[in-house]
């Protein structure tokens, strides 16, 4: 296994001011090595998501030190963060987010909108790929709504990869899903980070989802062990 | 959208008839088309949050977002400009020539707009659009990613 591709150096998160404040993160280090596959498990508020956030430039952490493939992303402008995203990181939510007037096919090729340094049809081949990978090729036409919750969930992980990132963020991706879907979600990303050897950090508060991956950490009250 | 467009026909119709039977009060029609644009550009740049922050979440930046904005706001007006145009010319022409003017008079009264009025209304209308771009561009801008996420 290559060295770290995600280092967290004595991070912490606080939300509010004064008397008011909350502290989300509380001292994080961690070291999460390339192809690996970390879950995160904890109580739902005890900071996971805010984890998750903090490491790829979603938010901003208080203090600490955050590195995503050699790149320090608290010292990065705000202005080139969304590369660094589109570049390094996918990302699977619970509530899949995806845009509702845009097809599955849609969906999964805005990513490659804004890139100017591939063809059309060069975009329009990773698309139909990844569609292809995720088995939502003959769906590719539907809107997020003619879509179950499972297939929702595939297009959402479709678009995650069509870039090619090397790390996939996946901020409890089963929540709304049913078990058995939710296993056919996570048998996916499982197979995502053996073949593709793609780095997964998973954020959940469910114990049996954690076994789908190589390491465990728990949080609890913004603290990570 | 499709409100927006009927809306924005509707506007172009006022507007070309206000300038060409009112000249006097060109102002107003302008301010109309002003007061009218600014609010759509605010309502677009508001109805799409959650699209931005998606989109800047999966890696879009600013200009990537301002873009989109901006084609929208375009799209909906050269849409009901379009629209317009078809109504008042080959529409109404069309209808004229196969049940005969008297048949569309009525109509005509209340859609016709002539082909120098409606390009001139374009043009103010493209200049009372602009501040209200601007806004909804800079709006956009101003969406942050983590948006989404506190709605999900």
């Amino acid at each position: 296994m290559a060295g770290p591709i995600i280092q967290l150096e004595g991070v912490n998160k606080e939300y509010g001011k004064g008397k008011n404040t909350v502290a989300a993160m509380k001292d994080v280090n961690l070291n999460i090595d390339a192809g690996d596959f970390v879950a995160v498990l904890g109580p739902s508020g005890c900071g996971k998501s805010t984890l998750l956030h903090v490491m790829s430039g979603l938010e901003a952490p208080s203090s600490g030190r955050v590195l995503v493939d050699a790149v320090d992303v608290t010292l990065i402008s705000e202005r080139d963060l969304p590369k660094v995203r589109a570049q390094k990181i996918g990302f699977v939510f619970q509530s899949f987010l995806l845009i509702e007037n845009l097809t599955a096919y849609e969906n999964i090729e805005s990513v490659l909108w804004p890139r100017n340094d591939i063809t059309k049809q060069e975009q329009e081949n990773r698309t139909l790929a990844v569609l292809r990978e995720v088995d939502m090729l003959e769906r590719r036409d539907h809107f997020p709504k003619q879509l179950s919750g499972g297939e929702q969930q595939r297009v959402a992980i479709g678009r995650a990869l069509v870039n090619d990132p090397p790390i996939l963020f996946c901020d409890e991706p089963t929540g709304n899903l049913d078990s058995k879907t939710g296993e056919n979600i996570l048998k996916i990303i499982a197979q995502l980070n053996r073949e593709k050897k793609m780095t997964v950090v998973l954020v959940t508060h469910n114990q049996e989802i954690a076994k789908f991956a190589k390491r465990t950490l728990n949080m609890k009250d913004g603290v990570l062990r | 959208m499709l409100a927006f467009i009927l809306i924005y026909a509707i506007l172009y119709i006022i507007v070309a008839r206000g300038l060409t039977n009112y000249p006097g009060d060109w102002l107003s029609y302008v301010g109309l088309a002003f007061i009218v644009a600014t609010i759509y550009a605010i309502l677009v740049s508001q109805f799409r949050r959650r699209d931005i922050s998606i989109f800047k979440c999966i890696g879009w930046d600013n200009s990537n977002v301002m873009i989109l904005v901006m084609g929208e706001v375009v799209l909906v007006s050269f849409t009901a400009f379009l629209l317009v145009f078809q109504i008042s010319v080959e529409l109404l022409g069309l209808a004229a020539y196969i049940t005969g003017v008297a048949s569309v008079t009525g109509i005509l009264s209340i859609l016709y707009v002539d082909i120098i009025s409606m390009f001139v209304t374009l043009f103010w209308i493209i200049l009372a659009q602009l501040p209200g771009l601007v806004l909804s561009m800079w709006r956009a801008t101003q969406v942050p990613p983590m948006r989404a996420l506190r709605e999900e």
